[in-house]
């Protein structure tokens, strides 16, 4: 229950965030990728089955905000969340640097097999006057990996860890 | 449990959830640009609360305006631009009713049926895979929002068309930078026919002009034909940017809209079917 409650918190915070991006500028939402950084998060706090079913939901939320085929981010995260737990089972990825490598790979995994899908689909390129969104990997495991140290920091400190 | 048990349950899971989303997306082909029910349904569950969320920011926003800067002239000033707003289309749209009608009277009545019939609203979120594609308003069928209607901006150009899903205070909007968008328009000038569609970069293209057509040219402006049966005629869209013969058939004409990405946080739905006025 405990668990449920703190994957909730993260989604609905990652929502959050996602919508004040999507107010404040749309080039935040290209180059920073929220909802994958809590699929990241858990999965390598959890497993590779959690990471896989977490990132299914978070991609399909993102999804549902856009016009086109239901399932295509759904998909990608869904492998990001199952290499996340499975490779963080394999390698530990939690010092700084080695976490944001871990990070940049996966997000850039995910933005392959989104575009691939994408371009498959909708024969279009991604880019689509949008070039910010090639610096989506580097900017999202920068700040991701000095967000998930700060949460493992304050987890430590934590009375209730 | 082992490791290679353990190895294989996930794989196992893996594979089934590639394999939902594989049915779900196969699922959308027989629907074309119907939605299914399980994307209405996310949609349905999220887009209020992001609707939610930006109303609690904004009120928040509001509230310190109001309370700590010049409350009574930031009313004022919010009343007046909203009546400038729809003032704003109404003379746009009458501009263009003008043309056509024939008397007076007949522009009398219809001057009463199009200002009641322009429903001001505001973005909400923009498409989440590609910018140019579609955005999410804050109307829905409560507001009398149907699939179709005309969307414009602050200025009466053409932004796009309501699509699916509907919900009860959030819609969404096809932009005409979608490349799966049509739109029927001609040439300001010479009235050259053709169809427009997004190219998902920001620009349109004005497809099915022929090569040998002689009578359009660069910095035209383009403008809704009506032909389509979704866009009264004479919206503005935009202007002719880049037109270049090709090999084949057809020019390659590129339009860049009026409506302005980085503007378009206030956008009008025609409740109406302006097809029926004009």
């Amino acid at each position: 229950m405990k668990d449920f409650i703190r994957v909730s918190v993260g989604v609905i915070i990652a929502f959050i965030i996602y919508t004040i991006f999507n107010k404040i500028s749309a080039s935040l939402l290209q180059l920073f990728n929220v909802f994958s950084l809590v699929v990241i998060y858990f999965a390598v706090e959890k497993d590779e089955i959690f990471g896989a079913c977490l990132g299914g939901f978070c991609g399909l939320i993102h999804d549902s905000f856009s016009l086109g085929v239901f399932g295509v981010a759904g998909l990608a995260k869904t492998i990001t969340g199952f290499l996340a737990g499975y490779i963080s089972k394999k390698i530990d990825v939690l010092p700084v640097l080695r976490n944001f490598v871990f990070i940049f790979i996966l997000i850039s995994i995910e933005f392959i097999l989104w575009a691939l899908f994408y371009s498959f689909i909708f024969s279009q390129s991604i880019t689509g006057g949008r070039k910010l969104i090639y610096f989506q990997p580097l900017s999202t495991a920068l700040v991701g990996s000095v967000l998930f140290l700060l949460l493992r920091r304050i987890k430590k400190e934590s009375p209730l860890s | 449990m082992p490791l290679f048990l353990r190895e294989k349950k996930s794989l196992t899971v893996l594979i089934a959830l590639i394999f939902f989303h594989l049915i779900l997306i196969s699922i959308q082909v027989p629907l074309g640009n119907e939605q299914s029910y399980f994307e209405k349904g996310f949609f349905s569950v999220f887009s209020p609360v992001q609707h939610g969320i930006l109303s609690f920011f904004g009120s928040i926003g509001k509230l310190w305006k109001n309370y700590f800067y010049f409350r009574n002239v930031q009313t004022q000033n919010q009343r007046m631009r909203e009546e400038m707003f729809l003032l704003r289309q109404e003379n746009n749209l009458l501009r263009n009713a003008l043309q056509k009608l024939k008397s007076e009277k007949e522009v009398e009545e219809n001057i009463s049926k199009i200002y009641q019939n322009i429903l001001p609203a505001q973005v909400i979120g923009l498409d989440a895979s590609n910018l140019y594609k579609s955005a999410t308003i804050n109307k829905g069928s409560l507001d009398g929002i149907k699939k179709n209607m005309v969307v414009l901006d602050k200025d009466g150009n053409l932004v796009g068309r309501i699509v699916g899903p509907i919900t009860l205070k959030e819609a969404r909007v096809q932009l005409i930078t979608d490349s799966e968008s049509g739109v029927g328009v001609f040439s300001q000038i010479n009235k050259v026919m053709g169809v427009l569609s997004g190219d998902a970069n920001g620009l349109c293209s004005f497809n099915y002009v022929l090569v040998t057509e002689q009578g359009i040219s660069d910095g035209e402006e383009v403008v809704t034909s009506g032909y389509d049966g979704i866009y009264p005629p004479r919206i503005k869209i935009g202007k002719i940017i880049l037109m270049e013969d090709t090999t084949s058939l057809h020019k390659e004409i590129k339009v860049e809209p009026y409506f302005d990405f980085r503007y378009l946080d206030r956008l009008a739905v025609i409740t109406t079917d302006l097809i029926d006025i004009f």
